[in-house]
């Protein structure tokens, strides 16, 4: 395509073409190239996702109430919010209603993988991007102690706790096998804290690493396990007993005290440990607010998190939804994931086929047909042996999708930011955000940044734990009031479904908006549709030459050792890729 | 091969005695033995994939399922051992006794007579042929429908009851190969084993019908030769 | 570099006090008695920290998801002073030419040495280019790694069966690891995913014992797939006694009966769930409610419904049940049957009056 301009960046794709393949510290497979000036600055970005599996596929023919349990392995990051979304498409194909109880469980359930996608996230597979741990072996433990020490009331600060560790860490690295450490840009000039804070975000991703495992039991009591809990068209699978024979087995006093006690602990830590290091690693970063891309001119969430059971309305979501053009926070448009002329995805640079690839499809109708073909007039290498891909011809698993023709950027700054803009629905959000932005004393423009995208995801985990709390409360209310349903079965038989329907369910996954559209015939799915997070914030160009989140957050970036890409790495890991979900 | 030389028995021996001593004490037992087990694996079979509605009260006080499902795996082995005992008998028998076991396949006349009788059950002749063992229809649907029905419900009930014994139980050694055979997951031995509930079912339907009608039609004793052992000729 | 385990955790800070507390743990979480203690502790103390090398394929990522919840040992443990791992894209430092670097460098330096552990499974279609690593295909990468492995770790059911994305029609023809690789001897350790305890357990009692657990027909650990999910559960009085949960949530789902009407597939499941359970024991599929799916079979997608306890013969392409066929054939063969015996009737009346009964012409 040569030069261009799109959505305010000029394409440029004559200078050095770097290559990154594998990306490592995401979900799946990913491959990005870009070019550079002569000043190291990216000017032009291309992203790839480099795997597919096929669940659409996969899905035709077979029973809906099974879907949840396909879908939901599309990726076991975000377990569980594929099965969420799935149950939600089904039900409403057949106008199920489903129990408050059940309602506040899939609640807490999807808050908690949030808070524990975004812990993961941020400590095991992004903060390498910030964090230099070799430089932590020359930190002072005793400042480092009086560091953590100023930024929270977290015990675990003393000198003598980080002295162990660096002293730990030490032998590790003298030791000459350093695992999962090897190779890294250690000494890179783009890292840039002190040791102090390198020796105090290792001792979290420590803590980190531990405290995830707990979080997460939330969905072993209801769900049965982590990953991959269980779930249930009509409801929960986990009946409820307070007082009666036989409720060892079922929900009962002690799995709600152990549920309580988990989610008390999560927002602590959420409190005292992640919003804090983010705080501190933020204020060493304050001047590297590169990587924006689409988020301030276009954004997007469904909302989710309904207060009341089945009622999807934007009223009724505790996390917003909504689209923001132009980075105009006065006016938010309403999302409507049935319009036809809203979502649709297009396929003319991905590996599919459509019979008229110039036009987009809304997910009801949508075709998911393999066409592996990379060739193009600039592509380089064999079919099996990509030196360098064709951004003009088809390049990614990936389809793209578009929300009224634009490509949007989904995920936790979209959705604060959307928060942000609605301060009377979402007051607990402006509130967080703001004070975030006053510790740093950064604007909010700020946000719209690799940093802003890594801050938004901490402030939104604290958010959802307090959440969390809010909806066991509802909860327990409601099973005190004496309703203790979880499933409504008046439709489990399929001799009670008409003979087509369909339907269509969203959520908000860690990664951004999620839907999955259904249609079936005859009790068995005709046509099932997912159109996920990173499906949006990764998807490849579309027919009018516009480039998707990630391709757009890279332009522009300097770099400061092309042979080392921790720039590219550290803005493409603010999304969290996901790409076993992208293509799915 | 049998089957003529039977008519040439029969024939021999019908005008003189009228009577022939087909089958010997050890089969006509193991016969009404296994038809009683069939019966009550049938049964059990069919409640273990579709259980009885559930018991109140507390789980100590039943033991329906537990029942069904010793009643099953009692009628499983009375069922095998018996079956390997007419394999047994089949060696040491008369030849009446070999014949579920071993079809004259080569035998043109044989064939013809298998048509013949389908004919019969066609409506398209008047008059069966006489035989003083099994005619060789019912032989031939006694071969596939039993003796392979039969192999094939102990190879793959084994194979199930092995999951419960453990890999390491004779069963398990045994038979365990049956599951991998099919895949490795033992839900299709299930389904599998589910199915020849159903063919077993349907041979037996036939199979009495078929008794009592030639008992009836074919002027040749039936029900009371599986009792007696002694065939009577009616003319 | 040769560095024993020992020492790694001496180094660590860990005394030789919590050091023998660790071995003898380690012995009863592996069933093998205090007595076996003193010799894990020996073998920990003599040998160096082996390589792993942890390789990615068609996956959804819930195998590694699922080894970082293990709580005993901690994942962090195992992975930082256990073994050495090396490679594990999901979770390492560096990425591009650097990352592959490693790959090279463990090969060469520790051939036949180094444990190649595998999450997903390499699709066959398309040249193998619906998983591609390195601008190639992933399939090619793991026949490399693998080729001077010392032995090979299938994670999950991808690697193992092939799972989700082998489902019919298995569009990318994904292809469990035993397919490709031939030569080496493979530990398959099935579930979707896995248990977390589990996965560090086998690991642990590999790199304890320096050999390979004693595996069943199947290729998997006897240790934890010797039995199946029905022998341990919990719920098995309520079976035997049949009591049975006949709808969701109705007075038997909470009274915790027996989930086999409700399709459950533990009796043909084998797997650690019941007695092991999940997230350290919390619970399992079972206890919270829902029917165990078969997660850890070979082919559980295409066995029928999740709901159904009688399922689908697919085995010969057929999508009814065995009662639906059964059933309907049965009754098929009854009514001829009847019709037979009818016909059978009319005509022998003929015979013997000579008059077609029923008012049939003469
Ligand atoms: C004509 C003979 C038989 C019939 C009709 C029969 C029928 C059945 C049926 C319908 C089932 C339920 C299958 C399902 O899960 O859908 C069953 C289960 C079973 N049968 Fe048989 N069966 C026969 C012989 C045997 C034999 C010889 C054995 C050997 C031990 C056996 C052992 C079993 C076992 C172990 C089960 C599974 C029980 C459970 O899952 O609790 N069966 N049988
Ligand atoms: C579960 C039920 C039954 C099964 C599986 C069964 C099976 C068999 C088998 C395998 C034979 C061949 C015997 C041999 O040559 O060793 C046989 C013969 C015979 N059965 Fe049964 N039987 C059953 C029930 C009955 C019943 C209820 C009757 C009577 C109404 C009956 C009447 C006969 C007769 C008359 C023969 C001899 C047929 C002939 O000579 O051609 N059977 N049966
Ligand atoms: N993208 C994505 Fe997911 C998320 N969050 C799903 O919907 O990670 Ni696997
Ligand atoms: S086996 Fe299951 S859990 Fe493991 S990667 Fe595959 S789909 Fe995920
Ligand atoms: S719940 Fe499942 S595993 Fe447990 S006893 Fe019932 S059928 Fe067996
Ligand atoms: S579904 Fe899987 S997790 Fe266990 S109980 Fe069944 S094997
Ligand atoms: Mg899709």
């Amino acid at each position: 395509m040569g030069a261009y301009t799109t959505q305010g960046f000029n394409m440029d794709n004559s200078g050095k073409r770097v290559v990154v393949d594998p990306v490592c510290r995401i979900e799946g497979h990913m491959r990005v190239e870009v070019n550079l000036d002569s000043n190291n600055v990216i000017r032009n970005a291309v992203s790839t996702g480099t795997m597919w599996r096929g669940l659409e596929v996969i899905l035709k023919g077979r029973d809906p109430r099974d879907a949840w349990a396909f879908t939901e392995r599309i990726c076991g990051v975000c377990t569980g919010t594929h099965a969420l979304t799935s149950c939600r498409s089904v039900e409403d194909a057949l106008g199920i209603k489903i129990p408050a109880n059940a309602n506040h469980i899939r609640n807490m359930m999807q808050l908690n993988l949030q808070i524990h996608d975004h812990v993961v996230h941020f400590y095991h597979l992004h903060a390498l991007d910030w964090v230099d741990i070799i430089s932590a072996l020359k930190a002072d433990p005793k400042r480092t102690s009086e560091l953590a020490q100023s930024i929270s009331d977290w015990p675990l600060s003393s000198p003598g706790y980080f002295r162990d560790l660096q002293n730990r860490l030490k032998k590790f690295a003298e030791s000459g096998q350093l695992g999962p450490f090897t190779n890294g840009y250690w000494g890179n000039p783009a890292y840039k804290l002190p040791p102090e804070a390198n020796l105090m975000a290792v001792a979290h991703y420590l803590e980190a690493l531990d405290f995830q495992k707990e979080i997460v039991k939330v969905h072993t009591i209801f769900g049965g396990k982590n990953p991959h809990p269980n779930w249930l068209v009509g409801g929960m699978p986990c009946a409820i007993n307070m007082d009666g024979t036989g409720a060892v087995g079922a929900i009962n006093m002690e799995r709600l005290n152990l549920v309580k006690s988990i989610i008390d602990q999560t927002r602590e830590f959420m409190e005292k440990v992640y919003v804090p290091d983010i705080i501190a690693i933020g204020s060493f970063y304050k001047d590297w607010l590169h990587g924006g891309g689409l988020s301030s001119k276009a954004i997007m969430a469904y909302g989710d998190i309904p207060d009341k059971a089945n009622d999807y309305t934007p009223d009724n979501m505790l996390l917003p939804g909504g689209v923001i053009l132009g980075g105009d926070l006065t006016k938010i448009e309403h999302v409507d994931p049935r319009d036809p002329e809203q979502v649709q995805e297009f396929v003319t640079h991905s590996w599919y086929k459509y019979p008229d690839e110039t036009k987009g499809l809304h997910p009801w109708d949508g075709v998911t047909e393999a066409n592996y073909h990379p060739e193009g007039p600039n592509f380089k290498g064999t079919r099996t042996k990509i030196e360098s891909l064709d951004e003009s011809a088809k390049y990614s698993w990936i389809k793209s999708p578009r929300w009224r023709g634009h490509a949007m950027e989904v995920g936790p700054l979209s959705r604060m930011v959307l928060g942000y803009a609605q301060p009377k629905k979402y007051p607990r959000v402006k509130e967080l955000v703001d004070a975030s932005l006053k510790q740093l004393n950064l604007p909010v423009s700020a946000l719209y940044s690799t940093l802003g995208r890594t801050a938004a995801r901490a402030i939104e985990a604290l958010y959802c734990a307090e959440l969390q709390v809010d909806q066991f409360d509802r909860l327990m209310s409601n099973i005190r009031a004496g309703d203790t349903a979880t499933a409504n079965i008046d439709k489990w038989d399929p001799a009670t479904w008409p003979k087509e329907a369909k339907g269509v369910g969203f959520t908000e996954a860690p990664r951004g908006a999620l839907g999955h559209w259904i249609k079936i015939k005859d009790g068995k799915i005709d046509n099932y549709q997912c159109v996920v997070p990173t499906t949006w914030n990764g998807s490849p160009r579309d027919p009018k030459g516009q480039i998707g989140a990630f391709e757009a957050s890279l332009m522009n970036t300097p770099v400061a050792k092309a042979d080392q890409p921790l720039e590219i790495l550290r803005t493409i890991h603010s999304f969290d890729p996901c790409l076993a979900c992208s293509t799915h | 091969m049998l089957a003529q030389q039977d008519a040439l028995e029969a024939e021999q021996q019908a005008r003189l005695v009228k009577a022939v001593y087909v089958y010997e004490a050890p089969v006509r037992l193991w016969h009404w033995v296994n038809a009683l087990c069939i019966t009550l694996l049938a049964i059990t079979g069919y409640l273990i994939a579709n259980p009885l509605p559930s018991m109140p009260g507390d789980a100590s006080q039943h033991f329906v399922m537990g029942t069904i499902r010793v009643i099953h795996f009692s009628s499983a082995y009375i069922f095998a051992v018996g079956f390997i005992g007419r394999i047994y008998w089949a060696a040491v028998g008369n030849h009446h006794a070999r014949q579920i076991f071993i079809l004259p396949i080569r035998s043109r006349q044989w064939w013809g007579e298998i048509f013949h009788e389908l004919k019969w059950y066609l409506f398209l002749v008047k008059e069966p042929k006489k035989y003083v063992g099994h005619n060789p229809l019912a032989q031939l649907a006694m071969f596939l429908f039993f003796t392979i029905g039969a192999v094939y419900m102990i190879c793959t009930g084994f194979a199930l009851y092995g999951e419960g014994l453990g890999a390491e139980s004779w069963a398990g050694h045994m038979f365990g190969w049956v599951i991998t055979a099919v895949g490795g997951n033992s839900q299709q031995v299930h389904s599998l084993h589910h199915m020849g509930l159903w063919v077993t079912l349907i041979f037996v339907m036939i199979h009495i019908y078929a008794a009592i009608r030639e008992d009836i039609m074919s002027r040749q004793s039936m029900i009371s030769t599986m009792i007696s052992g002694w065939r009577m000729f009616k003319d | 570099m040769t560095e024993t385990f020992y020492e790694v955790l001496r180094r660590q800070g860990i005394s030789r006090r919590s050091f023998l507390k660790f071995c003898s743990l380690t012995a009863t979480s592996l069933g093998l008695g205090s007595a076996a203690a003193p010799k894990i502790a020996h073998a920990l103390e003599t040998k160096p920290r082996t390589p792993v090398l942890w390789l990615h394929g068609l996956e959804c990522t819930c195998c590694s998801e699922s080894f970082i919840r293990s709580a005993h040992p901690l994942a962090k443990d195992v992975v930082l002073s256990m073994l050495s791992l090396d490679y594990d894209d999901t979770l390492m430092a560096a990425a591009g030419y650097q990352a592959e670097a490693i790959l090279d460098d463990i090969k060469k330096r520790y051939k036949g040495n180094y444990i190649v552990a595998v999450e997903g499974n390499p699709p066959l279609n398309e040249d193998g280019m619906f998983c591609i690593h390195g601008g190639r295909p992933f399939v090619d990468v793991l026949k490399e790694t693998c080729a001077d492995a010392k032995a090979i770790i299938s994670w999950g059911s991808c690697a193992s069966w092939g799972c989700v994305q082998a489902a019919k029609p298995n569009p990318t023809r994904a292809t469990p690891v035993h397919k490709v690789i031939t030569d080496k001897p493979i530990i398959k350790v099935p579930g979707c995913p896995p248990i977390a305890e589990v996965m560090t357990a086998v690991v642990t009692y590999m790199l304890t014992f320096d050999k390979i657990p004693e595996l069943d027909r199947q290729g998997r650990p006897k240790m934890f797939y010797g039995q199946r999910i029905h022998d341990k559960c919990y719920r098995r009085p309520h079976f035997d006694a049949g009591q049975y949960v006949e709808e969701w949530d109705d007075e038997g789902a909470r009274k915790g009966y027996c989930l086999y009407k409700m399709g459950c597939k533990g009796p043909t499941t084998y797997n650690a769930c019941s007695t092991t359970r999940w997230n350290n024991g919390v619970s399992f599929p079972i206890q919270s409610g829902h029917g165990c799916i078969g997660c850890s079979e070979d082919g559980f997608w295409d066995k029928g419904s999740f709901y159904d306890r009688v399922t689908d013969i697919k085995q010969f392409g057929i999508e009814s049940n065995a009662d639906k066929i059964g059933g309907t054939a049965a009754a098929v063969t009854g009514a001829a049957v009847a019709a037979h015996a009818a016909v059978t009737a009319l005509a022998r009346a003929k015979k013997k009056t000579g008059i077609d009964i029923p008012g049939g012409e003469k």
